[in-house]
């Protein structure tokens, strides 16, 4: 089988491709899985029904016992200098078992056979209530209990057991998600069988447990706040975690950052005294595909500043653009110039309100805009730079706003890169640059920041570096 | 006596009717996710997490217009946390599934398709992710953006970037399987 000449084929043959693979999975092959949740008419959900006969019974004068929400030992938050475990109350034997999710089996007293663990969820209006875990111990026969709050009583939350204290037997890990973090959030449960009960061990440092992008305090702007990448992850039974070493701009639903982030890293154990400590493991180069230990003097990725698209075209001339939007577009010179823009869906649009008189078009499209994008400097002014995008019928240039402005002189400057990005460096007091990425926002196009570079000659940004 | 006769239950409500989500839009999320992580099960995992995910947080999508788009932001991003989890995992093992094969395993893809979907396999999981929801999906780019988190401009480079790489990976298989021959 050959390999395609062109880009329409490569596309035709992908497009062709997914379709066959996609349509291999018929409705007939799909298990039939409960659904995440019971797929019965409302009236007879069990938590409906529950709630009914809890309304029943409360006419009666009965109050059930469960659903109140006072305050509990497991709800008392460790002091952050002296963590300190809590013992499990001994509640919820009556709460309903959740059989629709996996429940765990792992070796939880290192007898060498895996116990089964069983969730009964607290019934709450809002499915936010706590878990009861429950098991047999093989070793022993004893059944043994633990309370879990993981934000939901919808799904167990199980992630991979670990052997934290390295004592032989599994810890069971269930996962707090945080339904409200931006980019995702949440943190692990640790539940270590000690004395016959599930106790639930405590982060020495929570904040090193997380996953997600955290918010620098202080660092919120119109456009972007800074945020650090936080995750945590499992390896051969032990569990890790990192935090990226610097901050990057989080905004108008983007994560500027470089396919590959420098982060420090973290094993957490568990000590006697069920406390999770962080051991360092160094810095770690983490890509999205690979993580490798960092070498001495690692630096973090450069923006991605180059290639530089250089090619453009002028009065009296055109060329055709063939990524994403497809269009044509061409310099007309009247009075003043015309740039004529037709679309392959046979759209037209004409803009005549240059601000030079002699501007020349970038033959790759600025930034991702739904329709037709043109990146405009000129030919005989150096600071003038100006994105064109489409809007409905016609095309209109962007507006900047926010921190900086979108030239080219002096101590700012601006251009487009091969894969269509408008890229602006700033100059700073101590030789640096700063360097911004733009993007469309409402009301136009805003930069974040990406960066920090130095130059050994700003006006060539291949000789861009590390400062 | 209903639960919304005896005053009970409305908080419950959720904002969308997951069980006709769930019956319009299992198979098409479940054939996404496929195309993502490779075998029928993991992707019907994926689907259900989905699933899951929007039944906890019922409030979370108030237009039922955008309950599909909030699913497939939440297929996309589990099936790449499985995939990660392949990954960190140094000796990754299959689910223990000893049943028989099924029928959409042993269904033979026609070996243009194959190669193309191998080659697929070898890119990285954003650039994967872009070309499936551009060429599968056929989503635009903005919608892609969306999906993904990431700006309009790193859709349009990343999969520029991706055909480049898919057609390397194509011809790189292809070279090599002349070379066996």
């Amino acid at each position: 089988m050959s390999t395609p000449d062109t880009m329409s084929e490569m596309e035709d043959r992908l497009r062709a491709a997914l379709t066959a693979r996609a349509e291999q999975v018929r409705p007939e092959h799909l298990a039939p899985l409960a659904p995440a949740v019971r797929l019965r008419p409302r009236w007879q959900s069990p938590w409906v029904l529950l709630a009914s006969a809890a309304v029943v019974l409360l006419v009666l004068g009965v109050v059930l016992q469960g659903l109140g929400r006072d305050t509990r030992s497991d709800d008392v938050a460790p002091q952050p200098d002296e963590p300190e475990i809590q013992m499990p109350q001994d509640i919820g034997r009556d709460w309903d078992r959740n059989d629709l999710d996996r429940q765990p089996r792992l070796d939880l007293d290192g007898d060498g056979t895996d116990e089964k663990v069983v969730f009964r969820g607290e019934p709450t209006k809002e499915f936010d209530g706590r878990y009861r875990l429950e098991t047999t111990l093989s070793s022993t026969g004893e059944d043994a209990y633990g309370i879990a709050e993981v934000g939901t009583t919808v799904a167990t939350n199980v992630l991979d057991p670990i052997d934290a204290d390295g004592d032989g037997d599994q810890e069971l890990v269930l996962y707090y998600d945080d339904a409200s973090a931006v980019g995702g959030g949440g943190y692990p449960l640790v539940f270590d069988l000690r004395d016959g009960l599930l106790v639930q061990a405590v982060p020495e440092d929570p904040d090193l447990l997380v996953r997600g992008n955290v918010p620098v305090p202080g660092s919120t702007t119109e456009f972007y706040e800074m945020v650090r990448i936080h995750d945590y992850w499992f390896e051969d039974g032990q569990l890790l975690s990192s935090r990226s070493r610097r901050a990057y701009a989080s905004g108008n639903m983007s994560l500027i950052r470089t396919e590959t982030i420098l982060v420090d890293t973290w094993r957490w154990s568990l000590d006697e005294d069920g406390v999770l400590r962080a051991e360092s493991l160094g810095c770690v180069r983490s890509g999205l595909e690979a993580s490798v230990p960092c070498r001495a003097g690692e630096v973090e990725e450069l923006p991605y500043l180059t290639p530089v698209a250089t090619e453009t075209f002028g009065t009296g001339e055109s060329a055709d653009f063939r990524d994403g939007y497809r269009f044509s577009a061409r310099l007309e010179a009247f009075a003043d110039p015309v740039l004529v823009v037709e679309g392959d869906d046979g759209r037209s649009l004409r803009h005549d309100d240059f601000q030079v008189a002699d501007p020349r078009v970038a033959t790759v499209q600025p930034m991702g805009v739904d329709g037709a994008s043109l990146f405009v400097t000129s030919a005989s002014d150096p600071s003038y730079v100006e994105v064109l995008a489409q809007d409905g019928d016609q095309l209109r240039a962007l507006e900047a706003v926010g921190e900086i402005d979108l030239r080219n002189e002096g101590d700012v400057r601006t251009w487009l890169t091969q894969n269509g990005g408008v890229v602006t460096v700033t100059a700073q007091e101590d030789g640096s640059w700063t360097v911004w990425t733009w993007q469309v926002v409402r009301g136009g196009m805003t930069a974040l920041p990406w960066g920090t570079v130095c130059f050994d000659d700003v006006d060539d940004p291949t000789t861009a570096h590390s400062c | 006596m209903s639960a919304r006769a005896a005053g009970v239950g409305i908080g419950m409500e959720p904002a969308v009717d997951i069980t006709e989500l769930y019956a319009a839009h299992r198979l098409s999320l479940v054939r996404l996710a496929v195309l993502l992580v490779d075998d029928l099960a993991s992707a019907e995992d994926v689907v259900q997490d989905a699933f899951a995910a929007l039944a906890r947080r019922p409030d979370a999508v108030k237009d039922p217009s955008k309950a599909l788009a909030y699913l497939r932001v939440s297929v996309v991003n589990t099936a790449r946390s499985a995939l990660r989890r392949r990954r960190t995992a140094r000796a990754y093992s299959p689910p223990h599934d000893l049943s028989p094969p099924s029928p959409e395993d042993s269904a033979v893809l026609a070996e243009e398709h194959r190669e193309v979907i191998d080659a697929l396999r070898q890119l990285a999981a954003r650039q994967r992710e872009v070309l499936v929801l551009r060429y599968w999906s056929n989503l635009s780019e903005a919608e892609i953006a969306g999906t993904l988190g990431i700006s309009r401009g790193t859709v349009k480079s990343t999969a520029s970037r991706a055909l480049v790489a898919l057609e390397k990976a194509m011809k790189s298989t292809t070279s090599s399987g002349e070379g066996e021959r």
